[in-house]
Parts: C-alpha cells; sequence; structure tokens
C-alpha cells in the first residue's frame, strides 16, 4: 500500500464527509429556522402546551366564551365576576362585573353627576389649579353635553374639565 | 487531514503545502468529477450513513444545539461547527473502509 496514495484516498474521503456534513447542517438550520420541527424550542412548546390547556378547558367546561381558564389551583372562574361590592364614589351597591360602565356614569359622563360636582368642588379646586381660566389638556372629553368647549374662555366651563382630568383628592 | 474543523473556502487558505501537492489534488478532483465517480461516491457513502444512523445522530445533535441557543439564533456554520468533530469521529470503521477502498481503486484505474 503506497502511503502517497493512502493519504490522497483519505482526503477525498474526508472531502466527501465535509460535504455530506454541511448538507446535514443546511437541512437542519433550514428546519430550526422555518420551525418545522415541532419541539424544537422550549419557550414555544410551553405556549403550546398552555394554549391547549386552554382550550381542553374550554371544550371540557362547557363555557362559550375564550375567558373560562383554569388557574394553577385548578379552579375556574365565570366570564363576569359576579360579586357585589360598594361603589367608592357613590356609594351604591354595583356588582362587580359592572362596574366599569357605572363608573363612568357615576363619574364623569352623566349630566347629573357633573352639574353635582360643578357646584359642590369647583371653588376648592379652583385654587389648585394652574390658575388660568382657561383649560386646554382634557384627557376624558365627554360628548354628552354642548356646553363643553375644550379652549373655552367661560372659567366655570373651562374649570370642571380641570376637576375630572386632575383627580386631585 | 484538514487542521482545522471549520470548511474552508476554496480554495484552501489555510494550508501551506509545495505547489505541486496542490495542483495534484486539484487533478484527482477534476477526474472523480468529470468521471462521474465524485458523485457516485457521495451516493454511496450518503445511503451508508443513512443505513447506519450516522445521520440521524447528527440531526439530533443539530436538534439539541438549536433548541438551546433558541432556534432562530442558529447559523449553519454554527451547525458545521458542532457535527464536524463527532461527525468525523463516529463513522462506522466499516463504511469508511468501503469508500476508501473504492477510492483506491478509482486512483488507480485513474493511473493517479
Amino acid at each position: 500500500m503506497s502511503s502517497p496514495r493512502s493519504q490522497q484516498a483519505s482526503d477525498c474521503f474526508d472531502d466527501l464527509l465535509d460535504c455530506i456534513i454541511a448538507d446535514v447542517a443546511s437541512e437542519c438550520h433550514r428546519i430550526a429556522r422555518l420551525g418545522l420541527d415541532r419541539n424544537l424550542e422550549e419557550e414555544e412548546e410551553e405556549l403550546r402546551r398552555s394554549v391547549q390547556a386552554r382550550v381542553a378547558d374550554q371544550s371540557s367546561g362547557g363555557e362559550a366564551n375564550g375567558k373560562n381558564v383554569v388557574d394553577i389551583f385548578g379552579q375556574t372562574h365565570p366570564a363576569i365576576a359576579s360579586e357585589i361590592f360598594e361603589c367608592m364614589n357613590c356609594g351604591r351597591p354595583i356588582v362587580a362585573g359592572r362596574f366599569a360602565p357605572h363608573l363612568e356614569k357615576c363619574m364623569g359622563k352623566g349630566r347629573k353627576a357633573r352639574a353635582k360636582a360643578t357646584r359642590s368642588s369647583t371653588i376648592a379646586r379652583n385654587r389648585h389649579s394652574r390658575g388660568s381660566p382657561v383649560s386646554v389638556y382634557a384627557p376624558y372629553s365627554s360628548a354628552t353635553s354642548t356646553h363643553r368647549v375644550p379652549n373655552g374662555t367661560v372659567g366655570g366651563v373651562g374649570e370642571e374639565y380641570a376637576d375630572h382630568a386632575f383627580e386631585e383628592p | 487531514m484538514r487542521a482545522s474543523i471549520n470548511r474552508p473556502p476554496t480554495p484552501d487558505a489555510e494550508e501551506d503545502p509545495p505547489q505541486k501537492e496542490l495542483s495534484l489534488r486539484e487533478i484527482i478532483n477534476i477526474k472523480l468529477i468529470e468521471s462521474g465517480e465524485k458523485e457516485k461516491l457521495m451516493e454511496l457513502l450518503r445511503e451508508r450513513l443513512i443505513e447506519c444512523g450516522w445521520r440521524d445522530e447528527m440531526k439530533a445533535l443539530c436538534r439539541a444545539y438549536a433548541r438551546k441557543k433558541g432556534r432562530k439564533n442558529v447559523t449553519v456554520d454554527d451547525l458545521v461547527q458542532v457535527i464536524t468533530p463527532e461527525g468525523r469521529a463516529s463513522v462506522p470503521d466499516s463504511v469508511k473502509a468501503e469508500l476508501l477502498q473504492r477510492i483506491r481503486s478509482f486512483l488507480v484505474s485513474a493511473s493517479l
């Protein structure tokens, strides 16, 4: 067996093997980047499992909407919170699931509520506000009342906005 | 045997062999390709490596690496580096012997 020839043969073999290694690497790279291997990323797998758990609970729980999830103790919660508590603004007993719309009416939109706020707290809050009668900043603009002018030059109107925008205790 | 495990660009800039050896290597390569023998050898090697499970082992290594590193952060070069050492070492002796035998026969028949 002549040594150079064996060496050449070995070189050839290594060359072939390198090609095949490159092919395998290329294919695995493609599979990895395209996400073709189902269990490739641990995070994705956990995400999938949590989604599956949620789906399984939905189908077995019988509720139509997607909010019926199982928490870590295995408890399920109804979609609409049914606990009743007292509104801190008006003092009425409110169903928790209906609190947001109630608060909208209770604190901002309703004409009765706004008129009430104007009379009782405007004078006190005048001192805390910037001092300019024109209040430009009104994040919770209300569409209900026609008296509302954002850059109102009427002092009272401007002040009311300040009351509700800067909710001072 | 190559000193570096990285797949070098052609022509190989890492080695510094005498000029004569490089051109002989090139001649061999050209003859292999022209005669179609290189293609046949590749097919044979591929087949043998699939049969013996070598390919699956390499793919498993790649998958494990991609899983660890995050599948979007993987490059082809990474994977080549990952599997080359193990790949070269784990080729079954019988497969290697068979291929070497065929290559040697070719070299003889091509009067190289």
